[in-house]
């Protein structure tokens, strides 16, 4: 059976400058380091979804993602080839759910190939010391896989509703120009945890796997605590579950393909690997897919 | 040929407040010396007291349930498309996924939940999507949302507007509805949704736009509405055409057009649009409410939908066309063929008195 696989990843990693990128130059950084690296062209991307959740100014209409489709010039015109761009927000599960739409769409056959962007920032002037975090960009071309088997397997989203308060993001309109308020309860990484350990067995399960068939682990980089609790919520030894929080900071949605990134140019992963792909958000949402490289 | 979705449930939730577009306008500190009325057509709108954009979101979802044939534990899928995430006083809220609060207030437990946004274009984005989910076979069933809680949008245009030609004008429009559809698989050939298509323009991005304000608190809707109206109108009549043409339909099959309900006037410039591209007379299809609810955002063409159900316009077999036009520039048009959901809709509004 074809899957969906990741044609092409960009990223934009975190960095330091004098002044700071807006999430606008990292969404677009990432989307041509994506692009570039592609078979595809631009006017090829049938859909775009931006799924980052923290944008610059703090707009809310139109879509980032028409911002991001102008600035990578795909499409921009009506009429000719066209591109359907549009935002999904669900927190640091975003790119997966978006992963999962457009493996829909093509497999429905209403679509060859897609894009995904994210990219996170935190642009106020004062920002909230508790509500700071590393701006990053990271972007995906998908398409169907040529080869039988490779590419994502089964899409799983362990959402616990009941938990949806442990983490909320804000704008706080009261000031000019907005604030960014987020908050984190302490029982967060119990809840990413506890959904994780139901999201990967779920995951597995569905495709047929034990954990001895994944060669690594890709987590999104919550925090070095989470990460050294995780390999055994996840029933996984801890040399498989990728590590990177000693240079790598939590960047919300973009989180687990910047440690893809980072595990691919390290030689971790390549064909013939299977990695497990784990990220976590707001709602409380824990995804989990496998993927077969 | 691709399976076919349809309306299989639909719910309204439309706040009991009629505010009038004079009362607005006597509202704005600086008030500008257009008749407002006159030039949008617009006489009132909704206005939401006391309970916010979710609160809408979630009163749209329990009143679509309640007509529904599935129980909340079996949706498979909820897309919540609201742009205006006011869910408490003087606040935008980002996470969670306002899915996912609609998910735990109406007990949908193994819903995939998580909102789409795309300005006016939401909702048929949200069906959309949807639409693929369903026919990929991932999901059999799910509810498409939206709570619009726009007018604190307007608030903050009567403090800030100085003129008649100011920018944040459009925000004076708008008005507050909760919005909910959900869509499964059509069982037969001849109903359902035959086409939907979205398509951005996004060169023309810089038309409108909505964000915090800069000069004191409160979000502010930026819109430069003779160019968005320009650039709109020069394009969606071909993307018209081209949904009739995909349909199979010319313009005598039609028997509605919901345009998304800007204002009297902008649809009376778009059927304008439409007639000068075609070439032709059109039959009186278009409808129009917006001098009772004004702009709804992604709320609109439910809501066209819902009153126009219950006016007894809208019958079963009735051919409707959607157009909508949105910030991004985002075109989209949607082609359906009403099953029996005009009769049942009726029957259960008026079962249970008005929604």
């Amino acid at each position: 059976m074809r899957h969906c696989r990741i044609e092409s990843l960009g990223v934009s990693p975190p960095r330091r400058s004098l002044f700071g990128w807006t999430s606008h130059r990292h969404a677009v950084v990432a989307g041509k380091r994506c692009l570039a690296a592609s078979k595809y062209r631009p006017a090829d991307v049938r859909i775009l979804v931006n799924a980052g959740i923290h944008r610059d100014g703090h707009v809310c209409e139109p879509a980032i993602a028409c911002y991001v489709q102008h600035a990578l010039d795909i499409n921009v015109d009506f009429h000719g080839r066209r591109t359907l761009a549009f935002d999904l927000l669900n927190g640091g599960v975003g790119m997966f759910n978006a992963a999962h739409l457009l493996t829909a769409q093509m497999l429905a056959g209403e679509i060859q190939v897609g894009m995904v962007v994210a990219s996170e920032v935190n642009t106020d002037r004062r920002p909230d010391p508790e509500s700071t975090f590393a701006a990053s960009g990271a972007a995906l071309i998908l398409d169907l896989s040529p080869r039988n088997g490779d590419g994502f397997g089964s899409f799983v989203f362990d959402t616990r509703e009941e938990n949806a308060d442990l983490y909320t993001a804000v704008v706080d309109l009261k000031p000019a120009r907005g604030q960014l308020i987020v908050r984190r309860r302490a029982e967060l990484e119990d809840a990413y945890l506890a959904g994780g350990s139901a999201a990967v067995a779920e995951a597995l399960s569905r495709d047929g796997l034990r954990p001895g068939d994944v060669d690594l682990v890709v987590p999104a980089q919550i925090s070095p605590s989470f990460l050294k609790r995780l390999p055994a919520a996840i029933g996984f030894p801890k040399e498989k579950v990728a590590d990177f929080t000693a240079t790598l900071p939590d960047t919300l949605t973009t989180s687990v393909f910047l440690a893809l990134d980072r595990a691919r140019a390290a030689g971790d992963l390549g064909p013939g690997k299977k990695a497990l792909l784990l990220a976590c958000g707001s709602g409380v949402t824990v995804a989990a897919v496998t993927y077969q490289f | 040929m691709p399976q076919k979705i349809k309306i299989e449930s639909l719910g309204i939730q439309l706040p009991d407040k009629a505010l009038t577009t004079e009362e607005l306008m006597a509202a704005c500190r600086h008030r500008p010396r257009l008749d407002l009325e006159k030039l949008t057509g617009i006489a009132e709108r909704r206005v939401a007291v006391d309970e916010y954009a979710a609160d809408l979101a979630v009163g749209a979802a329990r009143k679509a349930l309640a007509m529904s044939r599935y129980a909340p534990e079996e949706l498979d899928a909820i897309v919540c498309t609201s742009i205006s995430k006011h869910h408490r006083p003087d606040e935008f809220s980002f996470e969670p996924a306002t899915a996912v609060l609609v998910r735990r207030a109406v007990g949908a437990k193994k819903a995939l939940v998580f909102d789409v946004v795309n300005a006016c274009a939401g909702l048929l984005n949200g069906i959309w999507v949807l639409q693929g989910l369903i026919r990929s076979g991932t999901i059999r069933c799910g509810m498409v949302v939206s709570g619009e809680q726009n007018m604190p949008l307007a608030w903050t245009a009567t403090r800030e507007v100085r003129h008649s030609l100011d920018r944040q004008l459009a925000a004076l429009t708008i008005g507050d509805c909760g919005a909910a559809v959900i869509v499964d698989g059509s069982t037969d050939e001849k109903s359902g949704f035959h086409w939907l298509d979205l398509v951005t323009g996004a060169r023309h991005d810089h038309y409108c736009y909505s964000k915090p304000s800069a000069r004191g608190g409160g979000g502010i809707l930026i819109t430069k509405a003779r160019g968005l109206q320009i650039v709109g109108n020069a394009n969606f009549p071909a993307y018209l055409k081209q949904a009739l043409d995909a349909t199979g339909w010319d313009v005598n099959d039609l028997h509605h057009v919901i345009p998304h309900q800007v204002s009297v006037r902008a649809i009376r410039q778009g059927i304008k649009a439409v007639k000068s591209y075609m070439g032709c007379d059109l039959p009186d299809v278009f409808l129009c409410h917006a001098e009772k609810y004004g702009n709804t955002t992604t709320a609109s063409h439910l809501l066209a939908l819902h009153d126009f159900m219950l006016q007894g316009r809208i019958q079963s077999g009735h051919n409707v066309l959607l157009v909508s036009g949105a910030s991004g520039i985002v075109i989209s048009h949607a082609t359906f063929t009403l099953d029996d959901l005009p009769e049942r809709y009726r029957a259960h509004v008026n079962g249970r008195g008005p929604g």
